[in-house]
């Protein structure tokens, strides 16, 4: 991709223990004109860097030590100290496992990605938070994207529940 | 705090970038281009990922009937195998995997020798010249058949728990 094409001031984070994967994922990156890449090789390294330079997308692997990408997600969603509880975080794993996936979904990760990673599945899910960014949702015990994504024929919007708020309004 | 949802639409918060930016980055992404080249990028990556791929085969058959590691190294090695060129390596990690999990699920003891058996053919398969041959494909087979009919052993004999192992 030409330099100009979209990515120029993007900033992307890569969370991954190991490093052949990080190499991989950034070369990956590097293809689409994804330049300003920083890597960290578990969550609380991540954490470090996040003070350090605010990103506009994170590839966090789950299973890592001293802190997973789980522990790392509700992190940034939720802690006070966060500088973005929105940033697009795709979780990039092997473990598919349904409890693994309802976690991460539950800690507020954006996408999930299956390892192993196919070029066209890493794109899409880059494609598909850049065109198509997700509500958010906060509730007493959740913070993070909309987790609902079934589209409803006979919905008629613009919230699921009928005591659904949009931000700026006052709940009843 | 109230016990009600607060939605916040998407232009409610800082974005990366305006619709019109989004769409041409989506369509680069999504273009022929972009595919060749990462192609392009996993295929000379293979030699290196394989080298890192035979450390975690090392953890894994370093476990021994530790499972909560087997399953942790099992799902690294199947979420690695195949972006590092070793097929057959990922579908019988896929199966210890499904193996570990409905074992789990029925409450069931995972079997030993069914997992010291995977674990031998992962090695295998690993450091073979011979991924995705015939001998991959029987073995991989042959486990399957092996966790399938340990699973019913243990009481689940339904279509799911066969299919369940059926790769």
């Amino acid at each position: 991709m030409k330099s100009g094409a979209g990515f120029d001031n993007f900033r992307a984070l890569i969370v991954e223990d190991n490093g052949n994967m990080r190499i991989l994922l950034r070369e990956l990156l590097n293809s689409v004109g994804i330049r300003e890449i920083s890597e960290a090789a578990n969550g609380q390294a991540a954490l470090a860097v996040l003070r350090d330079h605010n990103c506009d997308l994170i590839l966090s692997d789950m299973a890592m030590a001293p802190m997973d990408g789980i522990a790392f997600t509700r992190h940034v969603r939720t802690n006070e100290s966060s500088p973005n509880h929105f940033v697009p975080i795709i979780m990039v794993t092997g473990h598919t496992e349904k409890a693994r996936v309802e976690a991460a979904r539950d800690a507020g990760v954006t996408e999930f990605l299956a390892k192993p990673v196919t070029p066209h599945n890493l794109y899409a899910r880059i494609a598909e938070i850049v065109e198509r960014p997700r509500a958010f949702v906060r509730t007493e015990t959740y913070f993070g994207p909309d987790r609902r994504r079934k589209t409803l024929d006979h919905y008629g919007g613009p919230w699921r529940r009928h005591d659904d708020y949009d931000v700026g309004e006052k709940p009843q | 705090m109230s016990s009600k949802a607060q939605m916040i639409a998407p232009d409610a918060y800082p974005q990366m970038m305006g619709r019109a930016q989004a769409a041409q980055l989506s369509q680069a992404l999504c273009s022929g281009a972009s595919a060749v080249n990462a192609t392009r990028i996993i295929a000379n990556s293979a030699g290196t990922l394989r080298e890192a791929l035979l450390g975690y085969v090392e953890a894994l058959e370093a476990a021994g009937q530790d499972q909560a590691l087997v399953s942790d190294k099992a799902h690294e090695i199947k979420g690695f195998a195949d972006t590092a060129g070793l097929p057959a390596t990922a579908r019988i990690a896929e199966g210890l995997c499904h193996y570990l999990e409905r074992s789990r699920e029925l409450g069931a003891p995972a079997d030993a020798a069914v997992i010291a058996l995977h674990v031998s053919a992962i090695g295998r398969a690993t450091r073979d010249s011979d991924h995705g041959g015939q001998t991959s494909q029987i073995v991989t087979s042959e486990l399957a058949a092996l966790a399938a009919r340990k699973l019913a052993e243990a009481g689940s004999c339904t279509a799911e728990a066969l299919s369940a192992v059926n790769l």
